[in-house]
């Protein structure tokens, strides 16, 4: 035991450093060491956000290329609106007038703040600017407008149902029909009329059939 | 007959009170003496060899193992709803939370646990116990601190590894067999982690360390009746150590989950 | 000086020592006799305190050690030492660590002073360059020894011996014998010896008590034990197999199950 004192350390040593580097290895990799890197701060205003959480991502163009840091509620009077702070990274240029939305990525409906690139690459965003966000469409508001959508189409076809409008006669009402039949019938039987103006009488003997 | 019956109910739960609170008593001696006295860096570093170097190997096998045959499992039905890029998340935190935690604390519940019964319990039956009583050594100190502190240490590093193996397990399924690409694999079990994740699983396995710990102990401590009764008090270690060890992380887990939601 | 007073014991309900009444003068040596599993080995433990008795006292020089706490006891057990049935050497230590345990734990020696100390020890047992050798690779009477080795390395007062001779072959036996008597000369150290060894006992006892059913049925000289009238005394040192002690038609029988907890 004595003699392998030295060797039993060296052991336990490498053991336990190679322990602790997976566990660094784990932690870089998974950490958001993105905020020791540089870059800017940018605040979005919204109406409503539809649940963005703090280290949602934001996409620029669809590339990621910042996140969510802090969501604070602003009350100014009567209105109410929801301050997004969000950095993005130093290099990555925002014309000012990108426009901003919260949006919903994929299978699972996290949310991220959207940035639809302007086209004025002139004016870039300044670190710091407030803009001005596009509210998403809470779900009950898609709620109600497909609500009112549907009503109306309900009526349409109620309507189309009770044989009203030009749709609803055409589908409902057979009297169009019968009239062609008979005038089938009476070209099969004298082809000549093709070619002939007839009198009013001839046309309407075979409908009263 | 019913009297009968009473009376094994009642020394049934009478024998599951003494052990309760025998190793109530034994945990509190040990965590005071863990605190209370200067550790032996020699004998920490010797059942830190025992506990953690000497387990590795089998550890990095049976976890290489359990991520491999999860990773197939999951893609079984991820192949199913077309989802097969969830099959890293899915692997990457089952391991870390779950089964990495538990799968290690099992093994060293059987392997190390098992030993250290076995070596107090014959202690105990040749007396030498006693003897370092007789030499005003604590029994205690002497060889339950020593224990409790290294598999209390390398229990989460030995989890740590654990939880990487396990991950190259899945990682060498997908990449290889389900073709899906390295660097999305990669990608998706980082992103899936987070920190809590790492350090919940973790956090476990230390208070798993110390159940295993005290548990063999307790039951080499309280062999009877020769190396029959080591066999015996070896395998009760090693059956209460995975009972506790299950209950301790339900109860870990219902935890986590109210605290960090 | 021990004294012994009302010493009792029970083990899940069963009375192993039931009133034991005890006086071993200073630096004498007291051998106590009985069957196998007679709760010997029980009243050596309540002597240094590895057993608290359910009622009754054990006074070393005036102090009752049943009362005193763990860290109180560490100081009386300074004094006094154990050498255990087996040897109870650690055998994860090499045999120079085990005879030295007590200076290696708590200090107070230097390396080089404790060399000598336990070389010292292991040469009064007669025992020379085995201190790098491991307890496994050892015979039975040199763990023996080995064992007295480690109880004297400190100095102690008082030695008590578990069953000193027994599973070693007679010649053995007897250099064990003879070392007991010997280091009582030297150390001038009050003994207790556990035994069923008649022969060990005649050979060291200054004095010989005899263990019977939890209680001391005699106790005077060895001549004056030889020469007891008690049947019970006659058939044990005798060595027959009829009498008193094996009649079954008695209750006898009882203090073999209550033996079972000795070591």
């Amino acid at each position: 035991m004595r003699v392998e004192k030295s060797n039993l350390e060296l052991k336990v040593g490498v053991f336990v450093a190679v322990g602790l580097l997976i566990l660094v290895v784990f932690i870089l990799l998974i950490g958001d060491f993105k905020t020791l890197s540089s870059g800017y701060r940018l605040n979005f205003t919204f109406h409503f956000i539809n649940g963005v959480k703090i280290g949602a991502p934001v996409r620029f163009a669809g590339v990621d290329v910042g996140e969510v840091k802090n969501i604070s509620l602003v009350t100014d009077g009567a209105s109410t609106s929801v301050n997004v702070s969000v950095w993005v990274k130093k290099e990555v240029r925002i014309p000012a007038d990108s426009r901003v939305w919260v949006n919903t990525l994929g299978l699972l409906g996290e949310k991220y703040v959207e940035i639809m690139p302007g086209t004025n690459s002139a004016a870039a965003l300044e670190p710091d600017s407030v803009v001005k966000g596009n509210d998403p469409l809470a779900m009950h508001e898609v709620t109600e407008t497909a609500g009112v959508l549907v009503n109306d189409i309900q009526d349409a076809l109620n309507r189309i149902k009770r044989g009203e409008g030009t749709l609803g006669r055409l589908l409902f009402d057979d009297t169009l029909y019968r009239e062609v039949d008979a005038l089938v019938i009476d070209i099969r039987r004298n082809p000549w009329k093709l070619f002939w103006k007839t009198k009013e009488k001839s046309v309407r003997a075979p409908a009263e059939r | 007959m019913l009297k009968n019956k009473l009376y094994i109910i009642g020394s049934k739960v009478l024998a599951l009170l003494y052990f309760f609170g025998g190793l109530a008593i034994l945990s509190g001696r040990a965590l005071r003496w863990t605190f209370l006295a200067p550790l032996k860096r020699g004998r920490v570093l010797e059942q830190s060899r025992k506990a953690g170097v000497d387990s590795l190997p089998i550890v990095a096998l049976i976890s290489l193992f359990i991520g491999m045959i999860f990773t197939f499992q999951i893609a079984y039905l991820m192949q199913r709803l077309g989802s097969e890029m969830y099959i890293a998340t899915i692997v990457a935190l089952s391991l870390v939370r779950e089964l990495g935690p538990v799968i290690t604390a099992l093994i060293v519940a059987g392997r190390v646990g098992a030993a250290i019964t076995a070596e107090i319990g014959s202690m105990q039956v040749t007396e030498q116990i006693d003897a370092l009583q007789t030499l005003s050594v604590s029994p205690v100190k002497y060889l339950v601190v020593p224990r409790l502190v290294a598999l209390a240490l390398m229990l989460p590093l030995l989890t740590l590894y654990a939880d990487i193996i396990g991950i190259f397990g899945g990682y060498l399924i997908c990449v290889y067999k389900l073709g899906i690409s390295s660097t999305i694999y990669t990608k998706m079990t980082f992103d899936a982690l987070l920190f809590k994740d790492i350090f919940t699983g973790l956090g476990k396995t230390i208070v798993f360390g110390m159940v295993i710990a005290l548990v063999s102990c307790y039951e080499g401590f309280n062999v009877q009746g020769g190396s029959e009764g080591v066999g015996r008090a070896t395998m009760k270690a090693v059956v209460t150590s995975f009972i506790l060890i299950i209950a301790t992380d339900c109860f870990f887990t219902a935890l986590f989950y109210f605290i960090f939601p | 000086m021990i004294e012994i007073k009302k010493l009792h014991k029970s083990f899940g309900g069963r009375k192993v020592l039931d009133g034991i009444d005890l006086k071993i003068p200073e630096g004498r040596t007291l051998v106590i006799i009985g069957r196998s599993g007679c709760g010997k080995s029980v009243l050596l433990k309540h002597i240094i305190g590895l057993l608290k008795p359910d009622s009754g006292g054990v006074f070393v020089d005036g102090v009752d050690i049943s009362r005193l706490k763990e860290e109180e006891l560490e100081r009386v057990r300074r004094s006094i030492e154990m050498v255990f049935q087996g040897g109870a050497l650690f055998d994860s230590l090499t045999v120079g660590e085990n005879v030295g345990f007590r200076y290696l734990e708590h200090g107070g020696m230097e390396k080089g002073a404790l060399k000598e100390k336990v070389r010292e020890s292991l040469a009064l047992v007669g025992l020379y360059s085995i201190e790098e050798m491991m307890p496994s690779e050892l015979s039975g009477g040199m763990k023996k020894r080995v064992a007295v080795a480690r109880a004297i390395c400190t100095g102690p007062r008082i030695i008590l011996y578990d069953e000193p001779t027994t599973g070693l072959d007679p010649i053995t036996a007897s250099s064990i014998n003879g070392l007991i008597r010997s280091l009582h000369d030297r150390l001038k150290v009050t003994s207790i010896v556990v035994t069923h060894d008649m022969k060990s006992a005649y050979s060291i006892a200054d004095r010989i008590a005899m263990l019977y059913e939890g209680k001391i049925i005699a106790e005077g000289t060895p001549a004056e034990i030889q020469h007891s009238a008690d049947p019970v005394v006659q058939q044990f040192i005798n060595g027959l197999s009829i009498g008193p002690i094996t009649d079954t038609s008695s209750v006898h029988s009882r203090s073999k199950i209550g033996g079972e907890h000795e070591g």
